[in-house]
């Protein structure tokens, strides 16, 4: 039989709840600093837009979401390898293993469309601010966000654990949406940054498809998915196809939209798998794009203008 | 869904509300424009060339044919813009009130509602009939 589930040796902390009136206060402050200084951009129509996703973020987690995320939490923790305590040594490990989960589950969510229908909500703003990081999707739960976190519940990992980190993640994570922090020196060599997640956000053929780290940059280094921003090249922000809505419910559900359309016409199995699972952008004939295919291009390009110099 | 959360749910819509309020305090109301020059730069983007394009009377769409065939619609999201180059047969197009309405498949893109003073005759070779 197995043990039962160890207790916390303290009451495990809900950082987003905690968090939440420093997001407000750190939003007004660069929202006035904005203002002031002429420095960073703010937009009402897309501001409202990404705060209205959080708050829609919130209202689906309270109705389903948790519950969902929670329970698949629980099923797999009573199916564990073995029982790890709530020590300092496996609360360190705890926080890394998070964090590389956290790394796996975001660049998937870039490169499988599957997930990127969820994900893409958070990209959908041309701007990068601090509301630009409430910008959450409402599907998350729905499109199996969580199941990358399941395999530190089957290693013995306490749900509670887990959640802790990753409450911990979300709320680092918030700070980084902003253009009025420039490079950060060797603090960057670790851990992620406004610079490095400029780069995340932006659709420049150079950044695309890069920095999918959480708290520590090492995972990107480490995957070689690492780019630094470059002062000649500032960051255009979005997606590929800018959306042309501020309407919460197109901007959830539009990529989810896209794969139904595709899928109901697919002329065979290889090619809803592809519509499905195939990177985003993916069409039989090649003809959408996808980041490879930008990227490839723009590579072609560079090549053209150093061969013509 | 329990009292708390109700509570935590209607401190949130307080503060989107607050936080909206103040960007509109502050001016946040920048809005972009599209313009011919607009247009043939975003067609250059895509490595094709203008042939003729139309700005509806507000300046906040747009849709222009361009050198192989397809078309070019634009439109200003707040102070940015979203652009599509589409297969004429991906966009269904029609004359509303006074309006030329584009309507395309993708949930992400709605309609585009561009109200025109003269509408030019290459709309005619697209179908739309006045």
């Amino acid at each position: 039989m197995i043990a039962p589930a160890p207790q916390p040796p303290f009451a495990v902390p809900d950082a987003v709840k905690f968090a939440v009136p420093l997001f407000v206060l750190m939003i007004v402050a660069e929202m006035v600093y904005v203002r002031v200084a002429k420095k960073g951009r703010y937009q009402i129509t897309d501001s409202a837009a990404s705060l209205s996703m959080g708050f829609g973020n919130q209202i689906v987690g309270v109705l389903f979401g948790a519950a969902i995320q929670t329970s698949a939490y629980v099923w797999v923790y009573e199916h564990r390898l073995v029982t790890l305590p709530w020590t300092a040594a496996v609360m360190v490990a705890c926080f890394f293993g998070e964090d590389l989960a956290y790394y796996w589950f975001h660049r998937v969510a870039h490169e499988r469309r599957f997930f990127w229908a969820s994900h893409v909500v958070h990209h959908t703003s041309q701007h990068y601010n601090l509301t630009t990081a409430l910008r959450q999707t409402w599907t998350g739960a729905l499109g199996f966000n969580y199941i990358f976190w399941l395999p530190l519940l089957y290693l013995g990992f306490p749900p509670a654990m887990v959640a802790m980190f990753s409450g911990f993640s979300l709320v680092y994570q918030f700070w980084i949406h902003t253009e009025l922090i420039d490079r950060m020196g060797p603090f960057e060599w670790l851990f992620n940054t406004p610079s490095h997640h400029r780069v995340h956000h932006a659709v420049n053929a150079k950044y695309l498809d890069a920095n999918y780290a959480g708290v520590l940059i090492i995972w990107d280094r480490l995957f070689g998915t690492f780019v630094a921003e470059d002062k000649k090249t500032p960051p255009r922000y979005g997606i590929v196809s800018q959306l042309g809505t501020f309407n919460p419910l197109r901007v959830a559900l539009h990529e989810w939209a896209g794969i139904v359309r595709d899928v109901s016409g697919a002329k065979s199995l290889h090619e809803v798998i592809n519509y499905m699972f195939g990177p985003p952008g993916w069409s039989p004939d090649g003809s959408r794009k996808t980041s490879a295919s930008i990227k490839r291009a723009w590579a072609d390009q560079q090549a053209a203008a150093i061969a013509g110099e | 869904m329990s009292q708390a959360d109700l509570i935590s749910t209607a401190v949130s819509a307080g503060f989107v509300l607050v936080m909206v309020g103040l960007a509109a305090l502050l001016g946040f109301r920048a809005s972009a424009r599209l313009d011919q020059e607009t247009l043939a730069r975003l067609a250059a983007a895509e490595g094709v060339r203008l042939q003729a394009g139309v700005i509806d009377d507000s300046g906040r769409a747009a849709l222009a044919k361009l050198d192989d065939g397809r078309l070019l619609v634009a439109k200003v999201m707040a102070d940015g813009l979203s652009a599509r180059i589409v297969a004429k047969e991906q966009a269904r197009l029609r004359w509303g009130k006074r309006k030329l309405i584009l309507t395309f498949a993708d949930l992400g893109y709605p309609s585009l509602n561009m109200r025109l003073q003269n509408p030019p005759p290459w709309l005619r070779e697209l179908g739309v009939k006045n």
